[in-house]
């Protein structure tokens, strides 16, 4: 546990989720810090999409604690966690494909004029401001009029990615966000993390795709096996292989502090 | 915030934007495209086929029988781009008429509060087969399939035992037989193209605001003379007869209402992103049982409407308002505008205006055919047959397009 003059933005503490039969998440504690890139991996089953729905609060946790900037909350819905500041990138990244980047990137968000123009969405305004977004994130390159259906893997993820920073979130999780990307596509969202961690955000990524992506990308490593956090690893002190093992539970590592 | 890295200038990605192929743009900016072109040909085959058809006289027959089908085509787009279908719009829109009729002849109620709730039964109507649809998670089709027929049995019940209520003379017949002229004309034509120009100009005064590319001409010019041209020979043609039939007016201010909202909203949006990824839809916050209401509701409202402005029309409803039991050709021709015009059955895609294109398409067919002298049986299969094209058509583009859409 950090006992640091830095105080974690997010904190988990002992999370227990069941589904059923499954335990799917046994006592599971997890601290974020702004700035830094933290990688989830494990197996398939092994409850990484389900610590990150529980904290977007997708799902409720059965027991365990949440301190958000030190104080316990409560994620009771999606909308608790992005009160809070916690946004969610999810694997399947909802978004609409008849429409543009823009109309994407606010959705559900518009800024609208008085109720006597029938909320008419002030597209402008929009344009300038998911424009500056993508600047700020060195995207400049996406089209803000094409409707993202026609757009590549990579292109969408960004969008995808550009929107949860909207309204300047401070916790980034993203789900798979290089899973059905080409090696070049992945390096770019690889890039991109590390800017939205450089605008001081805590980001939380799950990542298969170890020895590239999550070694290159990521501060710290965390390994989840059988709904256990079995390793803690600083990514710059680790091989491939050893975190590779700790997934799959070869000789295993004490779980180290940061 | 820090400056952007790219050599690229920050001025807006304009040079992104012109890589899109001809097929992308013809799926959504020039969508209409195919569909005007179509009509075009069919207007200069049947003024070739027909010396009547061209007269101002025939024109406006064409106009006023597309305006029927073509608020319920209006109406029909709502539910369209949600992904859902009202199968009952022509069944609403004969209990609508026969309603509004009762409450004239039986109730001695004023024609306009009649109307008004006639058109409110509709929105009803609507309202409740969305709330059941959203509420059971039942297939709409089948609801409003049941519920058409639910209508027409209270159709049945609400006309007195002659089967038929008279309107002349009712004063309801004044609706559709009013006709504005000269200046009056000129100045409705002049107030909806100002209303038009402001909503423009507004659009354009905000990007330049922002700082974005704005061309006064792609945004004010071209569209003004696009509409103030089409507006301006529609009333001369018209003027040498009697002027604007009001069913016409009301059908185009109902297009530019339902224009404005399905485009300029924020309703109007969400309404597309429901019907692409209703999950996607969900999870951004967006009320998706509300808006899917609502659409019903809109259908619902204005295929009332249409029905009551046929009654007005034909002078008096029947056990046929409504297209008759099942809906027949009103429900179908309806539909079928819709489709030609380019609003998909799957959801998201398509706009008001393609609807109205649709519309005066299978009225050119019904109207044209019929001069020819051809019978009706031909004039179903060409309905048919244009229908089918329509949809292939549609199909080409949003391959061309390549938007990997199902
Ligand atoms: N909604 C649910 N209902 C029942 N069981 C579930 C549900 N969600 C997850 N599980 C179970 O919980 C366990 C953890 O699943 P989870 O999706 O979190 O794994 P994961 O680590 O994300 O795997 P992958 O790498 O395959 O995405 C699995 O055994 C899964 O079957
Ligand atoms: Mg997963």
């Amino acid at each position: 546990m950090p006992s640091d003059a830095i105080q974690p933005i997010l904190s988990l503490r002992g999370i227990h989720k069941s589904f059923g039969g499954v335990q799917a998440l046994t006592d599971v504690s997890l601290d974020l810090y702004s700035g830094e890139v933290v990688a989830l991996v494990g197996d398939n089953g092994a409850g990484k999409t389900t610590l990150i729905k529980s904290m977007a609060g997708v799902i409720r946790a059965d027991k365990g604690q949440f301190f958000f900037e030190g104080n316990e909350v409560t994620l009771s819905g999606p909308a608790a966690a992005s009160d809070l500041g916690i946004q969610t990138v999810y694997q399947d990244l909802a978004l609409c494909n008849n429409l543009d980047a823009v109309q994407n990137i606010f959705l559900g968000r518009e800024l609208t004029g008085p109720w006597w123009s029938g909320f008419r969405v002030r597209r402008a305004d929009c344009e300038r401001k998911a424009h500056e977004v993508l600047q700020r994130l060195r995207l400049s390159g996406i089209s803000l009029t094409r409707n993202v259906g026609a757009m590549s893997g990579g292109q969408r993820q960004n969008i995808a990615i550009a929107r949860s920073i909207l309204w300047q979130p401070k916790v980034v999780l993203l789900d798979e966000p290089t899973a059905a990307l080409s090696h070049t596509a992945a390096e770019a969202v690889g890039k991109l993390i590390r800017e939205l961690a450089s605008h001081g955000l805590a980001v939380l990524v799950i990542s298969h795709d170890i020895h590239q992506f999550v070694i290159d990308v990521t501060d710290r490593i965390e390994v989840l096996r059988l709904g256990r956090k079995v390793a803690s690893f600083a990514s710059k002190q680790v091989t491939g292989e050893q975190v590779v093992s700790a997934m799959v539970g070869g000789n295993e590592e004490p779980a180290g502090a940061r | 915030m820090e400056t952007p890295s790219t050599t690229q200038d920050s001025a807006h990605p304009a040079a992104v934007d012109q890589r899109r192929s001809f097929g992308e743009r013809l799926s959504s900016d020039l969508r209409l495209l195919p569909v005007a072109a179509g009509l075009i040909v069919l207007f200069v085959f049947f003024a070739t086929q027909s010396d009547v058809f061209l007269t101002s006289r025939n024109l406006n027959n064409l106009l006023v029988q597309s305006t029927v089908t073509g608020i319920v085509a209006l109406g029909l787009v709502f539910v369209l781009l949600v992904g859902e279908i009202d199968l009952s719009v022509a069944a609403t829109s004969g209990v609508a008429s026969v309603l509004m009729s009762k409450l004239v002849i039986d109730a001695g109620m004023p024609v306009p509060a009649a109307v008004a709730l006639g058109t409110l039964s509709g929105v009803v109507i609507g309202a409740a087969s969305g709330r059941w649809v959203t509420l059971m998670g039942v297939p709409s089709f089948v609801v409003t399939l049941g519920v058409g027929l639910v209508l027409n049995g209270i159709q049945l019940v609400l006309l007195p035992r002659t089967g038929r209520y008279n309107l002349l003379n009712s004063g309801v017949e004044k609706i559709a037989a009013t006709n504005i002229a000269g200046a009056s004309a000129w100045a409705l034509l002049i107030i909806g193209l100002i209303l038009f120009a402001a909503v423009r100009l507004s659009t354009l005064a905000a990007r330049r605001r922002a700082g974005l590319t704005a061309s006064a001409v792609q945004i004010i010019v071209l569209p003004l003379v696009i509409v103030g041209g089409l507006g301006t020979a529609t009333l001369l043609i018209l003027a040498q007869r009697n002027g604007l039939p009001m069913p016409l007016i009301l059908y185009i201010g109902i297009l530019g209402v339902t224009g404005y909202v399905t485009t300029e909203t924020r309703f109007g949006l969400y309404l597309y992103a429901i019907g692409n990824n209703i999950e996607a839809a969900r999870r951004s916050g967006i009320k998706v049982e509300r808006i899917k209401i609502t659409a019903f509701a809109i259908t619902g409202g204005l295929s009332a409407f249409a029905g009551i402005l046929a009654a007005s029309r034909i002078l008096g409803v029947s056990v046929s308002s409504g297209g008759g039991i099942g809906g027949g050709a009103l429900l179908l021709e309806s539909i079928a505008a819709a489709v030609i015009g380019g609003v998909s059955l799957f959801g998201g895609r398509g706009r008001v205006t393609g609807a109205l294109f649709g519309a005066l398409i299978i009225a050119t067919v019904s109207n044209g055919l019929n001069l020819m002298g051809v019978a009706n049986e031909a004039r179903l299969i060409v309905t048919g047959l244009l229908l089918v094209i329509a949809v292939s058509v549609d199909r080409t583009i949003e391959k061309l397009a390549g938007g990997a859409q199902g």
